[in-house]
């Protein structure tokens, strides 16, 4: 009886703490009406103005043959693993190939800022000429990546920038999709998939402070509101792992059975929506999502609840990285900070986008949902 | 986490071993030993000329190791009573948070106790409940890993917290005691006084009975029920202190800081010849674990191994480890 007692006294104590932590502001792509300006374009976290891929040249055979005399070493420092990653590191393997560098190590840090800080120092002793990265964390890999800056290796990165660094100084540039792009092409999939009539939709955005998904919720939110009256948010609500997504839209699903949409941070994240509309046997509900995913994929193929995803280009990212590093160590200065355009992939775009985004055929399943 | 106390022959408090047992006993942690040496000669070899044996790459491995190696040690204390932490890699995240904030407007002094201060009340606190509630380590530890996290994403709102101070900064993690780094230097001060605990105390007698037959401790006196929440507390102290020095090293703190380190600890702890059920360790054992598992991190990625390869190579070599020195215990 005495152990029930404290048992019970632990377990309110325990969330009347909890509940007085629970009143936080929000970090991520956040609730309430934006105020988003939507005239701005996507620019660097130095408020750099962006560069588009296609003004960063080819090496002319001059300068391919000066390059290719020094045969540079490259290392790849992954922030995690994924698709995504695979195919950037694809994109920067044939490019590095053409140029006669050698990818002398390859390594990937769960999105741990300590890892990663310990995985530049085990670069350095292969001695690099060029690393390319996701920095995981921006503050404290100032600090994991001076060794780096110090040695004189030319770093260029993926996505994030490392606050106090200056493209062209400590780093050659910064190569990312065009974010506030990307959050246009999914509201313009999500208006296209509800059609003129508009409807409900809920709105599930990363709630964390990471540059890249905050950028594509937010202005994907703020399209929504300032340019489609006929689609209202009527839920929104964030999260920080992948597997809390399901739950999140079970719980929209019982408090908005009409519900006609959900726009949810990236296709990972959406595996956990998808299952829960298929188990609530509803096909009425329309998903739109950021990142090709082959499993997810097949649900555009066949029509089913999700109906498209906005890409970035990550083949076509690693390539323009080393191509940049390439210049760099030729001593040219380059933009700072490189955007990719979107790529819009739903069903009768499928196979293209695939091409455009990872450089790579769709798998069998898909190609033969779509009647290919 | 207690069964093991019959199966082997794990309470160091009894007299004298006989010769051949003391010999068997030193075989078996001497594996730990023979493989370091057998991993760093392997790489020496098939590294040759490109970085491995350089000066600052070893000095690299031994800084990079050092935060494990301080949560290896203290965990040992855990596993050795009997018990397990699960909570130690979101106490390194709160304990880093709570000395960054700190010292962002406030005393170094105050900040580096207070973020110490943290990891003995989360020990104390899963020492408490698991002797007193009579609940597993395991499951309170568990839980008070899902508090401790929520409280550490709570505390900045999920936001990194740059730590600017130098003073703290050259003294926990980015320093260096002349040619010495500053984490090898902590390394060893906790090693050498965790040792001496270890193995020269009455409590790390006491602990060792303890992990290895609470009744049989009981009944010689030992207050087991404050031997196990002290463990506990080494525990969290060491986790704490862990956090402290990775947000020395990387100049901040975030609340991902030790998520991935709990199963490396363990691993550490565990190749080092401390028993998951209790009763026997060893704090120099933890360290060598640690030393082997980040030289592998380093050596595989050196020999510019893919990523999937670098996992599977270094599984396979973690289960030769720990194969061999169990097979060392069977035959004494």
């Amino acid at each position: 009886m005495k152990r029930t007692t404290k048992l019970i006294a632990l377990l309110v104590s325990g969330s009347l703490a909890m509940a007085a932590c629970s009143a936080k502001t929000d970090s991520g792509g956040g609730s309430g009406k934006s105020t988003f300006d939507l005239s701005q374009k996507t620019h660097g976290p130095n408020g750099e103005a962006a560069t588009p891929v296609g003004q960063v040249a080819e090496l002319t055979s001059d300068e391919l043959a000066k390059v290719k005399d020094k045969h540079y070493k490259v290392a790849i420092l992954h922030g995690g693993s994924s698709t995504w990653f695979q195919s950037m590191e694809a994109g920067a393997r044939a490019e590095a190939e053409k140029l006669g560098m050698q990818i002398v190590l390859t390594t990937q840090a769960d999105f741990d800022a300590a890892k990663q800080a310990s995985q530049v120092e085990t670069a350095l002793a292969a001695k690099p000429n060029i690393i390319l990265t996701l920095p995981v964390d921006p503050v404290s890999a100032a600090q994991a990546f001076k060794p780096a800056v110090d040695a004189g290796v030319k770093l260029v990165f993926i996505d994030n920038g490392i606050n106090g660094f200056k493209g062209g100084q400590q780093y050659v540039a910064i190569v990312t999709g065009d974010h506030f792009g990307m959050g246009r092409t999914a509201a313009d999939l999500m208006s296209e998939a509800l059609g003129k009539k508009g409807g409900k939709i809920g709105y599930i955005f990363h709630d964390a402070d990471f540059y890249v998904t905050n950028n594509r919720d937010r202005y994907f939110k703020a399209v929504i509101e300032q340019e489609h009256p006929e689609i209202k948010i009527v839920s929104e609500q964030g999260f920080t792992e992948e597997g809390a997504t399901e739950r999140i839209a079970d719980a929209m699903l019982t408090q908005h059975p009409d519900l006609d949409g959900i726009y949810v941070a990236w296709s990972a994240a959406a595996t956990g929506v998808l299952a829960a509309l298929r188990a609530a046997g509803n096909t009425h509900v329309k998903v739109v999502s950021h990142d090709l995913d082959a499993t997810n994929d097949l649900q555009i193929a066949k029509g089913e609840n999700l109906y498209g995803v906005a890409a970035d280009r990550p083949f076509l990212e690693g390539q323009t990285m080393i191509r940049l590093a390439a210049r760099s160590l030729l001593g040219q200065q380059t933009a700072p900070f490189v955007i990719v355009d979107p790529v819009k992939d739903s069903k009768s775009s499928l196979v293209q986008a695939w091409h455009d985004s990872l450089d790579q055929e769709p798998p069998a399943e898909i190609k033969k949902a779509l009647g290919g | 986490l207690n069964q093991g106390a019959g199966a082997e022959p794990n309470a160091p408090a009894t007299a004298a071993p006989a010769r051949g047992k003391w010999i068997a006993e030193r075989a078996s942690s001497l594996v730990v030993y023979i493989g370091l040496v057998v991993i760093v000669l392997f790489f020496a070899v098939t590294l040759r000329g490109q970085g491995f044996l350089t000066a600052d790459n070893l000095l690299n491995v031994l800084r990079q190791t050092a935060m494990v190696s301080v949560m290896a040690i203290g965990v040992t204390f855990a596993l050795s009573a009997g018990e397990i932490d699960l909570s130690l890699g979101s106490t390194v995240a709160l304990s880093a948070l709570v000395g960054a904030v700190i010292m962002r407007d406030g005393n170094l002094v105050v900040a580096v106790v207070a973020a110490l201060a943290v990891g003995v009340a989360v020990g104390l606190t899963n020492g408490i409940i698991t002797t007193k509630l009579r609940i597993p380590s395991f499951l309170v530890t568990l839980g008070m890993m899902g508090i401790v996290s929520g409280l550490a994403r709570n505390l900045t709102n999920l936001r990194a917290v740059p730590v600017t101070n130098s003073t703290f900064t050259s003294l926990f993690g980015s320093g260096d005691l002349g040619p010495i780094p500053g984490l090898l230097v902590w390394t060893a001060v906790v090693l050498g006084i965790a040792h001496l605990a270890y193995r020269k105390s009455t409590f790390g007698r006491s602990l060792l009975a303890t992990g290895g037959n609470r009744v049989a401790a009981r009944y010689s006196g030992i207050n087991t029920d404050r031997i196990r929440i002290i463990a506990l507390v080494i525990s969290g102290f060491c986790a704490a202190l862990a956090g402290l020095l990775y947000a020395g090293r990387l100049h901040g703190a975030r609340y991902t800081l030790g998520d991935s380190d709990l199963l490396t600890v363990i691993a550490a702890a565990v190749i080092g010849g401390t028993s998951l059920f209790g009763g026997k360790g060893s704090v120099v054992g933890a360290v060598i674990g640690s030393l082997i598992m980040g030289i592998l991190a380093n050596g595989l990625v050196l020999m510019g191994l893919s990523v999937d390869q670098q996992m599977i190579a270094r599984g396979v070599i973690i289960i030769l480890a720990v194969a061999l020195s169990l097979r060392e215990k069977r035959e004494a």
